[in-house]
């Protein structure tokens, strides 16, 4: 008890170190590409202005609202098996893939509806940039609901406890990185104006 | 605890970061292959313009020359090779070959017919127009 | 060596160190044609010297890399190799391959090697380091599979090390991503996309997990450091590898036909590539710092130390260098292109295959290291090769530097062959430090020849006296 109480004052961070270092790699990923796009529009302002009117901004809020959920949902989880109750913590993360599957929904009907404004990587620079970023941010939550598929079937499996759930906490940190990063790249690509 | 991250971890980072990546690329491939053809017009693909790159590639043109900058260093860009010299004086300057100067680069003479230079010069005109993002930066290649 | 059969890997490695001298001799001779465009004309025109100077760079790491693979794998899976005649007879059929293949470039014109080996059927020859005829290519996939089946038959039933599944895997991918050679499409753009494939997957993808296992595996034996944190570490290299490595391939797309956006998605991705080999920097001198015993074999620490070092030089920096879309708008197709070419694919894959040499030929030919003096020999050869290569780096860097001021970016810009008889001194510079090069092989090379192993107690009262 003792060993392990002074680990985890050792490691201020939650969940796996590797994650950490994983979510850093993410975020510079990230970072690269929005500095590119603030370089890009830098340099485009008009084109930029007006072809972001062609976005819906509604799946957007949606989107967000989705995510930001689904974020709650899993820090609820991570909560839960504090308390040493694994159910409910398995209950909070389907509950957080449900609202992940329901994000993939919209965006990909919002994909659909761009595909058929004539939205493509080639039409323009922002277009471009557009569907660069929401796509790979797609993937990316495919990737967090893997990791938080396998983390509720531990959970329900049992293999938690309110001593050790590091699990719980690495997958919900990267899905807590995946939400940020839409909150930025929808500020980014959606409303500034 | 003691072990914050293990090699089973960095597997499955590895692993993820893989399948991830690579899925990216296979849809953006497939963005790409619908593309390629518009912008390098492959309507104007004519069985001339076909022979004439098989000849350029059994023999091996760019072992000593650049296509759009892909090939060897050791001789003049042919992307665009047609606009800089025009059809005759490609025509010409493959039959005269080598020059025999001492010193001086030479080319080998591939005793190439009329009806081959001409299938030649229908595929480096069909190259000269390939939407290169505006590459290479002047005519001189 | 602890397994009988990992005696396979000795005719791979001398046949590769044979073919490596043939690569450095076809490139003198192209080197020299650089300055003399009539030397051996039109007995060997330049497009054949220098088709045989890649070839052989490919077929001399091929044959290191699997002479590495029948070293390693046994030992890693602590059992003896699954079929060591198998691997002796791909030995061969490959080595009578890759010497029939040179042959016909040299003798035969490449045309009429095209008409009698049925490339009209199914073209594939025309294309940088594919020149191969297509009964070649098909005796590439053979001896592929045959070397594929072998190791992981022998990894089945034996233990299964990351080293191990990572070395495999990443010889699985090599035949794989050379399957692309036998589609050639009409298209020329499309032609070019996929080349890629093969080439940009392989020297900076596949090959670079080859590179992590080779390297891994060498520093396990050498420093003793514990295997769970070198292949921990591996694993981490090899996965920044392919996370920046497989957009990054997007950083060949920007002037060749190309839809734009990948200029702005290979920009990013291939800016982060240099990452794993600074990564593989820290790794090897943590490995070295933190090593529990002292090899005698010191030539082998100084190749694996020096690999990491100069692939970081040759791969991460003159990569870096020429992968910005703005920057490679001027340097594209240029000597630039040569000198990072040269300084990558010497500083990581040359160089991994020396270091995987250096420490298994002593133990194929019975000793834990040579002796002191063949050691001397070999440490030369490594300094007089390293300072020649990247002597033929910086001259073909200030030849590219001359085209892009010249011809590239002037306002008034001068034709080819002009521009390159300005080159003229930097093309000298190259020549002079290839020779250096061929020296510096000559003195590695001689290291061989000198018997003896490493004696501890006549070393020991040697460095007590000085």
């Amino acid at each position: 008890m003792n060993a392990e109480a002074s680990a985890i004052r050792a490691q201020p961070l939650p969940g796996d170190f590797a994650i950490w270092i994983f979510i850093f790699a993410e975020l510079t990923v990230f970072g690269v590409l929005f500095a590119a796009y603030a370089f890009a529009r830098s340099a485009h302002l008009e084109l930029f202005n007006a072809a972001q009117l062609g976005l819906n901004r509604v799946y957007g809020y949606v989107n967000t609202l989705l995510l930001v959920t689904s974020s709650y949902f899993v820090a609820r989880a991570s909560l839960s098996i504090k308390a040493g109750r694994s159910t409910a913590c398995g209950h909070w993360l389907v509950g957080a893939l449900g609202l992940g599957g329901c994000f993939l929904v919209v965006k990909l009907a919002e994909f659909h509806q761009d595909f058929a404004q004539g939205i493509t990587l080639s039409a323009n620079l922002f277009d471009m940039f557009y569907l660069s970023l929401t796509f790979f941010h797609f993937m990316h939550v495919v990737m967090g609901m893997a990791i938080l598929a396998v983390v509720a079937r531990k959970a329900y499996a049992g293999r938690y406890s309110a001593a050790d759930h590091t699990g719980v906490e690495t997958g919900g940190s990267y899905w807590h990185m995946v939400d940020l990063v839409w909150i930025i790249l929808f500020a980014l690509v959606y409303v500034i104006h | 605890m003691q072990q914050v991250f293990t090699k089973a971890m960095a597997r499955n980072i590895f692993l993820g970061g893989a399948v991830f990546f690579l899925a990216i690329y296979l849809a953006l491939t497939y963005d790409t292959w619908q593309r390629i053809p518009i912008r390098d017009h492959a309507d104007q693909m004519t069985p001339a313009v076909l022979r004439g790159k098989y000849l350029l590639d059994t023999n091996d043109c760019i072992g000593c020359h650049t296509i759009n900058g892909e090939g060897a260093y050791f001789a003049p860009e042919l992307g665009n090779v047609y606009k800089r010299r025009g059809p005759d004086f490609i025509k010409a300057w493959i039959q005269s070959q080598p020059t025999g100067v001492p010193g001086r680069r030479q080319m080998p003479n591939f005793h190439f017919t009329p009806d081959q230079l001409n299938d030649l010069v229908a595929y480096l005109q069909w190259l000269s127009n390939i939407d290169t993002n505006n590459w290479p930066p002047n005519i001189q290649g | 060596m602890k397994y009988q059969s990992q005696a396979v890997a000795k005719p791979y490695f001398i046949a590769a160190l044979a073919l490596f001298v043939g690569q450095i001799v076809f490139g003198l001779i192209a080197g020299l044609q650089y300055l003399y465009g009539t030397f051996l004309f039109p007995e060997l025109p330049f497009d054949v010297a220098h088709m045989s100077h890649t070839n052989l760079l490919i077929v001399w790491l091929l044959m290191a890399f699997m002479g590495a693979a029948y070293f390693i794998v046994p030992e890693e899976a602590q059992t003896e190799l699954y079929s060591p005649k198998l691997a002796l007879l791909t030995f061969w059929v490959f080595l009578t391959a890759g010497a029939l293949t040179i042959a016909a470039y040299l003798f035969v014109p490449y045309a009429h090697l095209a008409a009698i080996t049925g490339n009209a059927v199914l073209p594939t020859m025309g294309r940088g380091y594919l020149e191969q005829p297509l009964p070649t290519k098909i005796g590439i996939v053979l001896v592929a599979l045959s070397l594929l089946f072998n190791v992981t038959m022998t990894l089945i039933k034996g233990r299964k090390t990351s080293i191990n599944l990572i070395l495999v895997g990443s010889l699985w991918g090599l035949a794989l991503l050379f399957l692309p050679a036998f589609y050639f499409p009409q298209d020329t753009v499309k032609a070019s996309f996929g080349w890629w494939w093969i080439v940009h997957g392989w020297v900076e993808g596949d090959w670079e997990l080859i590179l992590g296992a080779l390297l891994g595996f060498i520093l396990i034996k050498m420093t003793g450091v514990d295997r769970e944190i070198v292949e921990k570490w591996i694993y981490i290299i090899v996965a920044m590898t392919l996370v920046s490595g497989i957009v990054g391939i997007g950083h060949h797309y920007y002037y060749t036909g190309a839809p734009s956006y990948w200029i702005w998605l290979g920009s990013i991705f291939s800016a982060l590539e240099p990452l794993p080999f600074m990564l593989l920097i820290a790794f090897s001198f943590k490995m070295l710092l933190a090593r529990r015993r002292e090899h005698p074999n010191k030539a082998a620490m100084l190749w694996a130390m020096g690999t990491p070092i100069m692939a970081f030089l040759g791969a991460g920096l003159w990569g870096f260098m020429i992968t910005l879309a703005p920057a490679q708008y001027y340097m594209h197709g240029t000597n630039f292109t040569a000198a990072h070419g040269h300084l990558a694919f010497f500083g990581a894959y040359a160089m991994v295959s020396l270091a995987i040499i250096s420490y298994a030929m002593p133990l194929l030919r019975g000793r834990v290291a040579n002796s002191a003096a063949a050691q001397r020999w070999e440490m030369a050869g490594f300094w007089i090769m390293v300072l020649s290569m990247i002597g033929i780096a910086l001259a073909l860097t200030g030849a590219g530097i001359v085209t892009v001021v010249l011809q590239r970016a002037a306002a008034d810009p001068m034709p080819f062959m002009q521009v390159q008889d300005k080159e003229r001194v930097f093309f000298w510079l190259r020549e002079l430090a290839g020779v250096g090069f061929f020296v510096g092989l000559l003195v590695y090379l001689r290291s061989f020849f000198i018997s003896g192993e490493y004696e501890y107690a006549g070393e020991m009262k040697r460095a007590l006296a000085t």
